[in-house]
């Protein structure tokens, strides 16, 4: 009985299955198309390997987004291993163009810039596809390593220390990199999203 | 009349405030830090001071937070939910090939 299962998975029936699920968690975390296919290829064929210790254990979705997760830290950190840190903490990503530069309010919000009420929940704004494409356009002129940075903390939820080892950077730089993210996102999606939707 | 005396007040500690505090630039480092690791009582005291009396930099805050959380609710069901690019045809089928071994 148990024999029988032990055969290997139908490939196909997996694609067909849970090919795009996959492909799209990937394609949300890596905003890249290539990217995500050929992760998802890495994952099938870890899958094709491990699944006699899979073996009926759990959903075969849960497992494979399990071994999914795996392939994309192993990508990010590829992808920032080579790039040096500099772009990411250098002082020109600075956004200092939001803040008042001279006069008594120096350091104080631009007017122009200043954040406004955005009326929305986040309940409402998971589903609005128009908010996730702004959300990912606003990502991608990030540096690599700080836009990695900014989807491992704030879409996956790991902790810092963490990102910290698995990436091997310092404390001090992750914040750092947070921030410019954060800085330079919530503008983006408020320029982009808020100003120009009427709703 | 003493709701003018009370703004006039209210405007002069605003003022007195905003004036001593550490700036926006600076604050919303620090809100970006509160969303890393506790705060020293100092840098703590100072950052609700700040954001007793700006409400850009309350806006600000909030905004984080909104990101945030429609980010992790997005990614906990964001597949059955986007309408985004599927697998394209030709990937499935190279992945397919790929693990059948036929290439």
């Amino acid at each position: 009985m148990k024999e029988a299962q032990k055969q290997s998975p139908d490939c196909a029936a997996w694609l067909d299955e849970h090919g795009d699920y996959l492909f799209k968690f990937a394609v949300f975390r890596l905003r890249d198309q290539t990217a995500a296919e050929d992760v998802l290829q890495e994952t099938f064929l870890a899958a094709l390997k491990a699944y006699e210790n899979f073996q009926g254990r759990g959903s075969e979705r849960t497992w494979l987004v399990g071994i999914l997760k795996h392939k994309i830290t192993d990508h990010f950190r590829r992808v920032t291993r080579e790039a040096p840190i500099g772009e990411d903490v250098d002082e020109a990503s600075e956004h200092t163009e939001l803040f008042r530069d001279s006069g008594q309010w120096t350091g104080h919000w631009d007017p122009n810039h200043a954040p406004t009420d955005w009326h929305a929940t986040p309940f409402e704004l998971v589903e609005r596809d128009d908010f996730w494409r702004v959300f990912n356009d606003c990502l991608s002129p990030l540096p690599q390593r700080t836009a990695s940075v900014f989807t491992l903390r704030e879409v996956d939820g790991l902790k810092s220390e963490e990102i910290c080892e698995m990436l091997n950077i310092s404390t001090n730089n992750l914040w750092v990199m947070l921030h410019r993210a954060r800085l330079h996102l919530r503008n983006c999606i408020e320029v982009n999203w808020f100003k120009r939707t009427e709703r | 009349m003493a709701l003018k005396v009370y703004d006039k007040l209210k405007h002069s500690v605003r003022y007195f405030l905003l004036r001593r505090l550490p700036a926006c630039q600076q604050t919303v480092e620090m809100i970006s830090q509160s969303m890393e690791r506790k705060l020293t009582l100092r840098e703590s005291v100072n950052l609700k001071l700040h954001l007793w009396v700006c409400a850009w930099c309350q806006w600000y805050l909030e905004h984080l937070h909104i990101i945030r959380d429609a980010a992790r609710a997005k990614a906990a069901d964001a597949p059955d939910l986007t309408s985004g690019p599927a697998l394209s045809a030709e990937a499935r089928e190279r992945i397919k090939k790929r693990l059948t071994g036929q290439n």
